[in-house]
C-alpha cells in the first residue's frame, strides 16, 4: 500500500507524543514479555534436567525387552540373543549409542545390613556414553572391564549398609531355575547421583561376571539405545523395531517412566497457557492505552478524513500503531529476558528444596535454558493476540463520521 | 459548468427535544472561479452548507454537483477521493496534525495521493514560500503562531491545486493584522489560479474581500450579493 | 453521600469505557488468584494429608539417627508397651507400635527383596491407609500369626496370590540369620508404585521373634485428625515419654522433607506467577490515573486556584483510585468464587495429569475449595498495589502550578 509510510510514521509519532503513557505501558509489557520468557526458561530447565537424569537412569532413548520383562523383571525372561548377534544388527546402524545389560532386582548384604537394589550388570566401555555416573568423579575407581569382579555403590547406600571401598558385600538373585544367585563382591568405589534415590537403588558390576553369576551364558535382560534427540525417538524407535522383526518388546523412554512422559506434554501446555495468561492481563493495558489514544484525537482523525484519507487507512494507523508498542516491548523484553538468563546458564542452586525437588524428580541445581522456539512462541502470540485486541479501538477510530469528529469538543 | 451547484438542500438536525432546520431547500450556483462569502450568525447553516458542498455531511434531500459530478450519493469511498483530488479545507482550528511538522503536514495529502518523495518536497516548499512561511517547514503546529498555522493549512489544502477551496471560519482565531494577510492570500491565490473559494464566516472583514456574498437565516438563503458589480 | 465521595465517584465514570477496562484488568487476575491460590492451598493440604496417612503418620517416634541410617539395632524398647501407655495417656486411639526389617521374599519361583513392617493389626489401621486399601484378601487380624500382606506390584512380581506361602530370609537386630515362613492373606493397592512393589506387613508379635527383636520396635507413629492437631500434640508426646530414654520425636516435615520442600518450591514459582499478575495489574492502574490526572490539568488549575491544596487533590485522586479498586475487588471476588465453586461441584482434571498427581499422592480429579481467606486474599494484595500505582499520579499533582494549568486545554 502507497499510505503505509506515512501510517507508518504518523503512528510512530502519535505513539511518543504522549510519552509517560507510552513509557508506562511499555513498562508492563517489557516486564510481561520478560516473566514469559524467564519462567518459560525456568521450567524447561527443570524438565530438561529431569529428563536427562531420568533418561540416563533409563537410560536410553529407546529399550528392548524380553515382553515379559516389564512385568516380571527376572532372568527368566531374558533376552537370548547374544553380544556378538547384537553387534552384527546394530553397529551398522550407527546410533549415537548402544548397550545390552544384565538389569535384574537384587539384595545386598554387608556384614550388617541388606537392602534391595537394581543390580545393572554392565560393558563400562559402551555405556560410558550415556551413563548418569561420571565415571571420573567416583570415589576409588569405576568398573574398568565386562570382566571386572568388583562392585561399584552409591555413597549413600554405602553409608547404610556400613560398609566402604575395600570391603566385600554379598549380591544375591535368582538364576533362570529360580535357584538363588549370589556372589561376593569387592567395593571398589562408590559413586554421587544427582538424585540421592539413585545412590540407593543402583549397584553396578561388570556384565560378563553378573552373567556367570546368574548362569545366564551371553544373555542380557535390557538392550538401550541413544538416538539424537530425546524429543524425536521414532526414528530410533522405527529402526530397532525393524532390526529386531517382533522378537522383543521397543519401548520409547516416555512409555517406560510415564511420569517423565506427561511432565514434558504438561509443560508444553503450561508454557502456551502462562504466555496466553500474561498477554490477557496486559491486554487490558494494552486497549486502554489505545481507547485513550483514540480519544485524545478524534478532531485529528476526523480531519485526516476530511482531508481524504480513506477510513481502511485510519484503523491501520491504530494498528500499526499498536504493534509498534507491542514490537518495542518484545524486543526489550526479550533483550531483558536474555540478559537475565545469560548469567545463570551456570545453574542455580536450589538445594535449600532438594528433596522437594527429588520429589518431582528433579536435581538441586537448576539450569534456565532459553529455546528460540519459546521466545519465538511468545512473541508470536504476543503479536497475533495484541493485533486481535486492537481491532476493535481501530475499527471504532475508522467509523468516526469526519464532521462528527472534527467538531467534537474535547 | 458550474464548480458548485446545489438544488433543494434540506437538512434537519435534532437538538434535545427540537428540531433544528439547518438547510432549509437551498439551491444556489457557484461559477468557477469564484469568491463566494456564505454568512449567517451562529447556527444559521453555513457550516451544514458547506459541509455539504465538501461531501463531508450528507443532506436528507437535494443534490450536491461539485465539476458536473453529483455528489451527494457517492460511497464513503469515492467521497474521500473527491476530496483527495478536488477539494481543499482549510477549518477554523485543529487544522494540522499536530505530530507533522509543516512540510510534513503539507505532504500529507499528496502522500496519500501516491506523489513521489522528490516532487512532493519540491511542491510543499515551493507552496510554503508562496504562503509566506519560508524556512519554517522543521516547524511543528505547536511551535508556531496561530497565523502561521493557518498559513500551513492553506498551503495544504492549495498544494494539489484543486478547482474549489472550502474555508470554515478561518481567521476565528487570528487577530485583524492576520486575517488580512489571510484574506489577501486567498484573493491572491483566486486571481492566479482561478480557484473556487467557498468562505463561511461572520467576519465583516473578511466579507469585504469577497465577489459574492450569501447571507443565510436559519437554513434560508436570504441575500445573494454580487459585490463584484458594486 | 459526602461530596468528595460523590465528586471521586463522578469522576471515575467520566471516561467510563477506561474504568471498565482497568476494573477488568483488576477482576482478570483477581479471578485468577482466587483460583490458582484456591486450587495451590488445597492441593497442598492433600498432599499432605495423602502422603503421611498412607503410612508415615504426623509423627513418629524412633531411636536417634534411626531415621537417617534405619539400622537393625537402632531400637525403640519395649515398644507395644511404650505405645500402649501414649494411647492411655494422651487418650487417643491413632498411635501404633512398628517395627521394620529388610528380608528376601522368595516364593516358589521369585525371590525379592522387600522391607517388611511388624506391625499392630488393632491399631495400625488408625494410622495409615493400608489396612483400608487391600483389594484381595484380609488384612491382618492376630498379633501372633504367622502372615503378612504385600503391594500388588510385589504379589504380582512374586507370582503369588493369596493362601500362597513367602519364605523370608534376614538378618536379626544382633546380625544373626533369621528366616520364617509365612502366609500372604492380603493383598493391597494404594497406587503408588515404590510402596506397593517392595513392602509387606506382618503382625508385631510375629515380626518380633522371627528377628529376634527382644520386645523392641523401631517406630512409635502417632496421627492426628489434622496438621493443626499434630502440631498441639506434638509437646505432649514429647512430654510423655518415659524419663531417662533417649528417642526423639520427629514430625512430619522431619519424616517426609521432600513434602514441604516440594510444596515451597511450588510456592515460590507460583508467588512469581502472581506478583507478575499483580505488577501488571498495578501498572494499568498507574496508566489510567495518570491519563486522569493530565487531561484534568485545566480543572485542577482552577480549582487549586480557587485554593484547594494539592495535597487534597492527591487524595481525590487516591480515592477515586480506591473506589476503582473496591468494585475490581469485590467483582473479582464473586467471579473468582464462582469460577472455583464451578470446579468444587465438577471437579479439575487435566488430561494427562494423572501421572504427575499419583506422584504426590494426590487424585486425578480435584475438588478446589474457596474459602473466605482464599477468595479474598489476593484480590487484596492487587487493591494494595493498586493504591500504591496511584500514589505516583497523585504526587505528580504538587508540582502542578495553577496559572500554567488553567492554560492547559
Amino acid at each position: 500500500m502507497r499510505t503505509t509510510p506515512v501510517l507508518t510514521r504518523l503512528a510512530w509519532r502519535y505513539l511518543w507524543r504522549n510519552h509517560r503513557r507510552t513509557i508506562i505501558m511499555l513498562s508492563a509489557i517489557v516486564i510481561g514479555v520478560w516473566a514469559m520468557i524467564f519462567m518459560t526458561a525456568l521450567t524447561r530447565g527443570m524438565v530438561d534436567q529431569m529428563i536427562k537424569d531420568g533418561i540416563s537412569v533409563l537410560p536410553g532413548h529407546v529399550q528392548a525387552h524380553n515382553p515379559l520383562f516389564l512385568d516380571d523383571p527376572s532372568v527368566s525372561n531374558r533376552i537370548s540373543i547374544g553380544d556378538a548377534e547384537l553387534s552384527r544388527m546394530f553397529d551398522p546402524l550407527s546410533f549415537k549409542a548402544w548397550a545390552s545389560r544384565v538389569k535384574v532386582p537384587a539384595v545386598i548384604t554387608s556384614e550388617r545390613e541388606s537392602r534391595g537394589v537394581t543390580l545393572l550388570g554392565i560393558d563400562p566401555a559402551a555405556e560410558r556414553a550415556f551413563s548418569f555416573v561420571t565415571y571420573d568423579d567416583v570415589e576409588g575407581r569405576f568398573l574398568e572391564s565386562a570382566e571386572d569382579n568388583a562392585v561399584v555403590i552409591g555413597r549413600k547406600l554405602a553409608n547404610t549398609l556400613d560398609t566402604r571401598i575395600g570391603k566385600r558385600v554379598v549380591l544375591m538373585s535368582q538364576d533362570p531355575d529360580n535357584e538363588i544367585a549370589d556372589r561376593g563382591f569387592r567395593v571398589a568405589g562408590l559413586f554421587e547421583a544427582s538424585m540421592p534415590a539413585f545412590e540407593e537403588m543402583y549397584v553396578f558390576v561388570g556384565k560378563k561376571t553378573a552373567q556367570k553369576m546368574l548362569r545366564i551364558g551371553d544373555a542380557t535382560t535390557e538392550i538401550v539405545f541413544v538416538g539424537d534427540d530425546y524429543r524425536d525417538v521414532e526414528p530410533t524407535y522405527d529402526r530397532v523395531r525393524e532390526t529386531l522383526d517382533g522378537d522383543l518388546k521397543v519401548s520409547r523412554w516416555y512409555e517406560i517412566d510415564t511420569y517423565l512422559g506427561t511432565m514434558l506434554k504438561v509443560m508444553d501446555g503450561f508454557v502456551l497457557i502462562w504466555v496466553i495468561v500474561i498477554f490477557l492481563a496486559l491486554s487490558f493495558g494494552l486497549v486502554n492505552t489505545l481507547v485513550m489514544a483514540v480519544f485524545e484525537r478524534i478532531r485529528e482523525i476526523g480531519l485526516m478524513l476530511a482531508l481524504g484519507m480513506k477510513p481502511a487507512s485510519i484503523l491501520g494507523q491504530i494498528i500499526i500503531e499498536s504493534m509498534m508498542l507491542l514490537a518495542v516491548g518484545l524486543a526489550i523484553g526479550d533483550l531483558l529476558a536474555w540478559a537475565t538468563i545469560q548469567p545463570l546458564k551456570e545453574g542455580i542452586d536450589i538445594s535449600a528444596v532438594a528433596e522437594g525437588m527429588e520429589m518431582m524428580g528433579a536435581s538441586s541445581v537448576l539450569y534456565p535454558k532459553l529455546y528460540l522456539y519459546d521466545m519465538l512462541l511468545a512473541n508470536v502470540v504476543v503479536l497475533i493476540l495484541g493485533f486481535l485486541a486492537s481491532l476493535s479501538p481501530a475499527w471504532r477510530a475508522s467509523r468516526y463520521e469526519p464532521v462528527e469528529a472534527i467538531t467534537k469538543v474535547g | 459548468m458550474a464548480a458548485v451547484r446545489c438544488v433543494d438542500l434540506c437538512k434537519t438536525y435534532r437538538q434535545g427535544d427540537q428540531d433544528i432546520k439547518a438547510l432549509d431547500h437551498v439551491s444556489i450556483e457557484i461559477a468557477e472561479g469564484g469568491f463566494v462569502c456564505l454568512s449567517a450568525p451562529s447556527g444559521g447553516g453555513k457550516t451544514t452548507l458547506l459541509n455539504a458542498i465538501g461531501g463531508l455531511d450528507i443532506p436528507d434531500s437535494g443534490e450536491v454537483w461539485i465539476a458536473g459530478r453529483r455528489i451527494d450519493q457517492m460511497s464513503k469511498g469515492e467521497l474521500a477521493d473527491l476530496r483527495l483530488s478536488s477539494i481543499g479545507f482549510v477549518f477554523q482550528a485543529y487544522n494540522l496534525i499536530p505530530v507533522l511538522t509543516a512540510q510534513e503536514n503539507i505532504e500529507f495529502v499528496m502522500q496519500i495521493q501516491g506523489v513521489p518523495a522528490a516532487e512532493r518536497r519540491t511542491k510543499s516548499l515551493a507552496i510554503l514560500e508562496e504562503v509566506g512561511l519560508a524556512g519554517l517547514e522543521g516547524r511543528r503546529p505547536a511551535e508556531m503562531s496561530g497565523g502561521q498555522q493557518q498559513r500551513v493549512a492553506v498551503a495544504r489544502a492549495i498544494v494539489s491545486r484543486p478547482a474549489l477551496v472550502l474555508a470554515d471560519e478561518p481567521t476565528a482565531n487570528l487577530d485583524s493584522r492576520t486575517s488580512d494577510e489571510l484574506m489577501t492570500l486567498f484573493t491572491e491565490l483566486n486571481e492566479h489560479h482561478n480557484t473556487t473559494f467557498v468562505i463561511a464566516t461572520h467576519d465583516q472583514r473578511v466579507m469585504g474581500y469577497a465577489k459574492r456574498l450569501i447571507r443565510m437565516l436559519d437554513g434560508r438563503i436570504v441575500d445573494d450579493i454580487d459585490q463584484h458589480a458594486a | 453521600m459526602n461530596i468528595v465521595l460523590r465528586l471521586a465517584w463522578r469522576n471515575l465514570w467520566r471516561h467510563s469505557k477506561r474504568t471498565w477496562l482497568t476494573i477488568g484488568a483488576m477482576v482478570f487476575s483477581n479471578t485468577l488468584l482466587v483460583f490458582m491460590i484456591s486450587i495451590q492451598f488445597g492441593m497442598y493440604g492433600l498432599m499432605i494429608d495423602n502422603t503421611l496417612q498412607v503410612f508415615s503418620g504426623h509423627m513418629q517416634i524412633q531411636a536417634p539417627g534411626y531415621k537417617d541410617d534405619q539400622k537393625m539395632r537402632q531400637v525403640v524398647p519395649h515398644v507395644v508397651q511404650l505405645a500402649s501407655n501414649l494411647r492411655k495417656e494422651l487418650q487417643t486411639d491413632t498411635i501404633a507400635a512398628r517395627g521394620w526389617a529388610f528380608a528376601l521374599a522368595s516364593s516358589e519361583e521369585r525371590s525379592y527383596g522387600i522391607g517388611v513392617f511388624g506391625v499392630e493389626p488393632v491399631f495400625e489401621p488408625r494410622v495409615s491407609n493400608i489396612p483400608g486399601l487391600i483389594k484381595e484378601g484380609r488384612y491382618l487380624r492376630d498379633p501372633d500369626a504367622t502372615e503378612i500382606v504385600i503391594g500388588a506390584v510385589l504379589a504380582r512380581n512374586l507370582r503369588v496370590a493369596t493362601g500362597d506361602e513367602l519364605t523370608l530370609l534376614g538378618s536379626g537386630r544382633d546380625g544373626s540369620f533369621s528366616a520364617a515362613v509365612v502366609h500372604v492373606v492380603g493383598v493391597f493397592e494404594s497406587g503408588v508404585v515404590d510402596i506397593d512393589r517392595n513392602f509387606g506387613e506382618m503382625p508385631l508379635e510375629t515380626f518380633q521373634d522371627v528377628f529376634y527383636m527382644d520386645g523392641a520396635g523401631h517406630q512409635v507413629v502417632v496421627s492426628a485428625a489434622t496438621l493443626d492437631e499434630a502440631e498441639l500434640l506434638q509437646p505432649k508426646v514429647v512430654a510423655a515419654l518415659p524419663g531417662g530414654t533417649d528417642l526423639v520425636v520427629h514430625d512430619w516435615d522431619a519424616l517426609q522433607p521432600g513434602l514441604r520442600q516440594a510444596i515451597q518450591a511450588d510456592m515460590s514459582s507460583a508467588f512469581f506467577m502472581y506478583g507478575i499478575l499483580v505488577i501488571l495489574v498495578a501498572f494499568s492502574v498507574l496508566n489510567t490515573q495518570l491519563m486522569s490526572v493530565l487531561e484534568r490539568t485545566h480543572e485542577f488549575g482552577i480549582v487549586m486556584s480557587l485554593g484547594l491544596k494539592a495535597g487534597r487533590l492527591g487524595r481525590l485522586i487516591m480515592l477515586e483510585t480506591a473506589l476503582m479498586g473496591i468494585i475490581g475487588m469485590i467483582i473479582g471476588s464473586i467471579t473468582g468464587a464462582i469460577f472455583t465453586s464451578w470446579f468444587t461441584v465438577n471437579g479439575l482434571s487435566i488430561p494427562g495429569m494423572e501421572e504427575m498427581a499419583a506422584n504426590f499422592n494426590l487424585p486425578a480429579r480435584i475438588y478446589p475449595e474457596v474459602t473466605p481467606w482464599t477468595a479474598v486474599a489476593g484480590p487484596l494484595v492487587v487493591f494494595l498495589f493498586t493504591l500504591l500505582a496511584s500514589a505516583y499520579p497523585a504526587l505528580r499533582l504538587h508540582r502542578l502550578h495553577p496559572v500554567e494549568a488553567m492554560r492547559a486545554n
